[in-house]
């Protein structure tokens, strides 16, 4: 069996629908924050393989995959920060329980 | 002489008593009693009287040098305003009349200063509690200031504010005991009635102002006479009144103003009771000056009035001099009997004005200013003996314990009375100055029709080239007696002639050549009144110091004290040698440039030799009142020679006439039935008026409007204006409240929808571009194909 573009792009799904799973159950904002990393490496693995598979001429994919990693360690770090300021003041990483911008 | 001297001369005079009322108002309290009164004398009156003297000898050497017309013509003018396009002029008069009143004035006023003082030490100095003796002098002072002013006033208007200016000292004057009711009232009464003559006044100034362009005396007249010639300007219009045409409007206006301030009937009413003021007062200004003023303004202005104008001021003053002798008959006080027999010589005054009489009436104006003050002086010495009795069936008997008062008093009697010798030139200053206005009158009234009589000599005066060389020894005609004998030596000066007919003597012929006869009534009534004046002054007098005392009280206390008898002496030594040989040649020579019209020139002028009018007049006059003094004086003392037994029983004899003339014809109470009653109507009306309509038409207003904002703030404010504003609010909230709805602060809830979301657009864009993305997916299958 070869493996083609299908198999990434499944394997891709798999990963986003995971992480967008993660994000919606988990209440600790470090699970809800691996839940982003997964949903983020699922659309770079798409990135890679659409410009491995419809354009092997061009860098475009392979760039906008190197994009993302450095943005998603950007966002690592901010929300990191966040989830530190957030346990400060409320002794908790509970994202349930930092609701004080509720309608 | 230096340019301009006399000039400077004059200012100095005018503003040194205008320093001296405000020292006195800054630091008269300082000064305290007497000293503050000696400062008033010599800085109030002092210094211009010593300049006024310097001006008149100045003067008397200027005509003897034959220099006097150039100094007139050459007087300072400068511009002090311009209104519209009409140059407001100041500067100073400088002519013969200005310098006579500015002598007579200053010389009559700084003895009535000296007399003040000693009148103050007298009399309570208190007023409303506090002591004022400093205010009097600061007032005199202003008096003495507004009244020279307005003597050297070369321009209408500042004849005006100087005219208004004494008027007000007369008011502060009289009220001086402002506390006292009577002397209230009387300011009152004086200032209010001057107002109505003002009024008039202003009325003619505008007219000139408007009409003629000027409002300098000498440029008014000119163009007045330009316009009479030319019958332009004023005399283009075709406005009329009463029947007067505007010019002649002008002149009455103009004459209005005199009638206040001079007293003349019907606006004399103010005169008697201004006697309510302290004496010094009533002989400065109520006798001497300001009442004078109005005699004065009509002779400046005598070149502005038509002859219908004139013929008003006959009337006014024939009526005036009429019923204010009558009087003056019956009297008992001695204030009162003085104050309307000013009245008197003042209609006389300006009853010779109107006939065109213009020397003579001035000529009496400063005789009759001498011999009154003195006269008034006379009676504030006796009132102040008397222990303030002003009653004279109180007094009598006088003389023995104030010969100084009773023969300066005499004096006085005899100079009004026109005493003198007839068909000599001996007499005193009212022999001549009365009966001159007599003669003038006569010559109007009787002879003016045959106007051949007056044609050659008026004409002869209004162009006086062909005349003047030949021209005799100039002779002057006043007075009942044979006029050759005081032709004297004043010889007419050729320029003066000249210098009227510049100053539109031409124009003024035109102007005159209408002028009516007067009418003969008026001449008897001032012929009749020739006869009652001796009569009502000697019964004064008689009343006074002659007889037996009537009252012991009185007469026990009755004394005289220098300070005030020396004035008198001064005055009546004035009255006796000063006023003819000095003051009727100054007044003739002013009455060339002065009158400038031809209508004085052929009644009084040097022109007798060519007019036999005047002739006639004084043969008459010889006889018809050369002995009214006699008659006169004979009368009174037979009355009351014996008391007052006589004039009771004379009383009730002519009981209404008596009571008519006691009541001053009930002028007083129609003034007071007309005006203040009518005022008080017409206030009642208006009060009426107020309360049922006017109140009424606002309370309606008011209340509508008050239903109308009730309407306006329960329906549509809390309606319609806060049921947008509330409901706003409240639709917001209320979406506000659904908005807030998914907001949940659970990040899963906002992960759900956003994955919703998504995968509904993503849903739809697949379908909406399903053929696409076939044909995409065949795209991508082909090359997987590959």
């Amino acid at each position: 069996m070869t493996i083609g573009l299908t198999h990434y792009l499944v394997v891709a799904a798999v990963m986003f629908v995971t992480g967008l799973f993660t994000m919606m159950t988990k209440r600790n904002a470090i699970g809800i924050l691996i839940g982003v990393e997964l949903v983020l490496n699922a659309a770079t693995v798409n990135f890679v393989a659409f410009d491995r598979y419809l354009g092997p001429d061009r860098l475009d994919g392979q760039i906008t995959a190197i994009f993302v990693i450095v943005l998603a360690a950007a966002e690592a770090a901010l929300a990191v920060g966040i989830c530190i300021n957030v346990y400060k003041n409320l002794s908790t990483v509970d994202v349930d329980r930092a609701n004080s911008l509720r309608g | 002489m230096a340019e301009h001297t006399l000039e400077i001369a004059l200012a100095v005079g005018v503003l040194t008593p205008l320093f001296s009322f405000w020292a006195l108002v800054f630091f008269g309290p300082k000064l305290g009693k007497p000293a503050a009164g000696w400062f008033g004398v010599v800085f109030g009156m002092g210094v211009p009287l010593a300049c006024a003297t310097y001006v008149l000898f100045g003067w008397l050497g200027a005509m003897e040098a034959g220099e006097s017309a150039a100094l007139t013509a050459n007087a300072w003018r400068g511009t002090w305003a311009v209104l519209g396009d009409v140059p407001i002029t100041i500067g100073v008069k400088l002519d013969s009349l200005t310098v006579a009143m500015y002598f007579m004035v200053t010389f009559i006023a700084f003895w009535i200063f000296f007399f003040s003082v000693g009148y103050m030490q007298g009399h309570s100095d208190e007023v409303a509690g506090q002591r004022k003796y400093w205010r009097f002098f600061a007032y005199l002072s202003l008096f003495g200031f507004s009244m020279l002013g307005l003597v050297v006033s070369s321009n209408l208007v500042f004849l005006f504010i100087f005219w208004e200016l004494v008027g007000l000292c007369s008011y502060l004057l009289i009220g001086f005991y402002f506390d006292k009711p009577v002397p209230q009232h009387a300011q009152m009464k004086a200032f209010i009635t001057n107002r109505v003559g003002d009024f008039g006044f202003l009325i003619g100034l505008m007219l000139v102002y408007f009409h003629l362009g000027t409002t300098d005396l000498d440029e008014a007249a000119a163009v007045f006479a330009q316009q009479a010639a030319a019958g332009t300007g004023i005399f283009a219009s075709h406005f009329t009144m009463f029947g007067w045409s505007l010019a002649t409007i002008m002149g009455v206006g103009l004459f209005c103003g005199a009638m206040g301030k001079s007293a003349q009937f019907p606006l004399h009413v103010w005169l008697p009771d201004a006697m309510a003021g302290p004496t010094p007062v009533s002989a400065l200004i109520h006798a001497a000056t300001m009442v004078a003023a109005g005699v004065y303004l009509v002779a400046r202005v005598f070149r502005l009035m038509t002859p219908d104008a004139l013929m008003f001021v006959s009337l006014i003053g024939c009526l005036t001099l009429t019923l204010m002798a009558l009087i003056a008959v019956v009297q008992t006080d001695i204030k009162k009997c003085l104050a309307y027999s000013t009245l008197s010589q003042l209609g006389y005054m300006i009853f010779g004005l109107g006939s065109g009489a213009w020397i003579a009436a001035l000529f009496h104006l400063i005789t009759h200013a001498f011999f009154k003050a003195m006269m008034f002086l006379g009676s504030g010495q006796v009132i102040e003996g008397c222990h303030h009795e002003q009653d004279m069936r109180k007094m009598g008997g006088l003389w023995k314990k104030m010969p100084v008062t009773c023969i300066t008093f005499l004096v006085g009697v005899l100079a009004i009375a026109g005493t003198g010798i007839p068909g000599t030139q001996i007499g005193l200053g009212g022999f001549f100055s009365k009966d001159e206005i007599l003669a003038v009158s006569y010559a109007r009234a009787f002879e003016w029709d045959d106007a051949s009589k007056f044609e050659e000599s008026g004409h002869g005066e209004g162009h006086g080239g062909e005349h003047a060389d030949v021209s005799p020894p100039t002779k002057r005609v006043m007075l009942a007696s044979d006029p050759v004998q005081h032709g004297d030596d004043h010889a007419q000066p050729t320029h003066a002639v000249l210098e009227a007919e510049s100053h539109g003597a031409v124009g003024a012929a035109s102007i005159f050549a209408y002028t009516p006869k007067l009418p003969k009534w008026m001449f008897y009534l001032a012929l009749f009144t020739a006869y009652i004046t001796p009569f009502y002054m000697m019964r004064a007098w008689w009343l006074t110091f002659m007889g037996k005392p009537r009252d012991d009280h009185v007469y026990e206390h009755a004394h005289e004290s220098p300070m005030m008898y020396i004035p008198l002496a001064v005055l009546a030594v004035g009255t006796v040698f000063a006023s003819y040989s000095l003051f009727r040649p100054l007044i003739a020579d002013a009455s060339i440039v002065g009158s400038a019209a031809p209508l004085v020139m052929a009644m009084a002028g040097d022109s007798h030799s060519h007019a036999p009018a005047i002739h006639v007049a004084h043969d008459f006059l010889k006889v018809g009142v050369g002995g009214a003094f006699l008659v006169g004086f004979l009368l009174a003392i037979a009355i009351y020679r014996n008391g007052l037994g006589l004039g009771e029983k004379l009383k009730r004899a002519f009981g209404p006439i008596h009571t008519l003339l006691d009541n001053k014809y009930y002028i007083d109470e129609l003034y007071d039935l007309v005006f203040v009653k009518g005022f008080v109507l017409i206030a009642n009306i208006a009060r009426f008026v107020d309360t049922w309509i006017v109140d009424l038409l606002v309370n309606l207003f008011a209340a509508a409007a008050e239903r109308f904002a009730a309407f306006c703030g329960l329906i549509l404010d809390t309606h319609g204006v806060d049921g947008i504003v509330n409901g706003v609010a409240k639709s917001s909230r209320d979406f506000g409240h659904v908005v807030r709805l998914p907001q949940t602060g659970r990040v899963r809830h906002y992960v759900l929808a956003a994955t919703g979301v998504a995968t509904i657009v993503f849903l739809c864009v697949l379908w909406a571009s399903r053929e696409a993305s076939d044909v995409a997916l065949a795209a991508v299958s082909a090359s997987l194909g590959n």
